[in-house]
């Protein structure tokens, strides 16, 4: 029971884009696109799981003072080895994904995650909470997304929705838009929570 | 102080275990990485000067080999070579064709990474297709007065591939013509 809500705890109460407000500079910079959000999400869903797993296994072995660059270094040592072997096995996914993998370094949530729950929680709860968050990370990121792409370009995963007559609004796929969209669903997020 | 020295220890065993580990995958991803990019080179030749069947390098400019493409009878039919800038954020890198008499059959880009969503859009076609037939002279994006039709919100990427064009094929002019006025010295 408590596992599940481990899990889901990271879709919408602990949401770590909207509620948490982590991870923000990779989701300004990939939302251009839906296809675009799905391919960071599940990229950073995958490093979170791992590098939950192991801190989570390694923790009583790390002293305190130094988690941090422990962490820090574990993260970075997956994100490398994601790289690496998908450039040499998937290169066609390579070729789409390529760009977002070193941006994942710098996802705090990752280092967020570690520190506030692996860092404290046995295995199996931990891979549960990545997974919770790594989904939920991605669901913010789609939103964002499909808003952009709909009115920036007209189009939801490249096809066409917008009627023909539709001026793209190009301000929302440059960085503005990423700042006024995200801006509004945080606002319009707190707003039904004080309900 | 001893503690001070185990904590040193410990994250030196913690990156010590972790370079290890990503040295022996490196080890043995390395050489696929290579044959996948080579692949894609070999693709991207073929792709780029269709008329062609026969590829020999004949010699390399700035590290990047240059390819003279011949037909069944042997005939030139023209060069591939690579042209690579920086745009935004990397290296955008294209693949070249052009005919004998210097002009255009067509680009493939092949490597950039450049803003998702703006300048990573240079990989559609629809930009790419616009450089088929042109010359180095008409290598000009339109903010800077040409007709090459910038992407938008990336005017940055667009010029990099065009300019780096130029500047490749004005070199492998300059490197043919020198060839030539060698010979006809020699002879």
């Amino acid at each position: 029971m408590t596992l599940i809500k481990e899990f889901t705890k990271g879709l919408i109460k602990e949401n770590p884009v909207f509620v948490m407000a982590l991870g923000l500079c990779p989701t300004l910079a990939v939302t251009t696109s839906v296809e675009n959000a799905i391919g960071m999400g599940l990229a950073a869903t995958f490093v979170l799981v791992s590098s939950n797993i192991i801190i989570s296994l390694i923790k009583n072995l790390i002293p305190n003072k130094i988690r941090i660059p422990a962490y820090i270094v574990v993260i970075a040592s997956f994100v490398t080895i994601v790289d690496m072997v998908m450039e040499a096995y998937l290169p066609a996914l390579h070729k789409n994904l390529g760009l977002f993998i070193p941006l994942i370094v710098v996802n705090c949530i990752i280092l967020g995650r570690a520190e506030a729950f692996a860092g404290k929680n046995k295995l199996l709860p931990s891979i549960f909470d990545g997974f919770g968050m790594g989904f939920g990370f991605t669901l913010a990121l789609i939103i964002i997304g499909a808003i952009r792409e709909l009115l920036g370009v007209g189009e939801l995963l490249g096809f066409s929705i917008m009627p023909a007559s539709y001026k793209p609004m190009l301000v929302a796929i440059l960085a503005p838009g990423a700042f006024l969209v995200m801006g509004l669903l945080m606002g319009l997020m707190n707003l039904k929570k004080k309900d | 102080m001893k503690y001070y020295v185990r904590l040193g220890l410990v994250l030196l065993m913690i990156t010590a275990i972790a370079s290890g580990i990503l040295a022996y995958i490196n080890s043995f991803t390395k050489p696929l990485i290579e044959e996948n990019r080579n692949r894609q080179k070999e693709k991207a030749r073929i792709e780029v000067l269709s008329e062609a069947t026969k590829f020999d390098s004949i010699f390399t400019i700035n590290n990047e080999t240059v390819y003279c493409g011949k037909d069944k009878e042997g005939n030139i039919v023209g060069y591939t070579f690579i042209a690579s800038m920086y745009g935004y954020s990397s290296d955008v890198k294209t693949m070249v064709g052009i005919s004998s008499n210097y002009q255009i059959n067509k680009i493939k880009i092949i490597d950039q990474k450049e803003t998702p969503g703006l300048g990573a859009n240079c990989i559609n076609p629809d930009f790419q297709t616009q450089f088929n037939k042109l010359g180095s002279s008409e290598m000009m994006v339109d903010k800077d007065g040409g007709e090459i039709a910038s992407i938008t919100g990336a005017t940055i990427t667009s010029r990099a591939v065009t300019n780096s064009i130029k500047t490749g094929i004005l070199s492998l002019k300059k490197r043919f013509e020198k060839s030539n006025t060698a010979k006809e010295v020699t002879k």
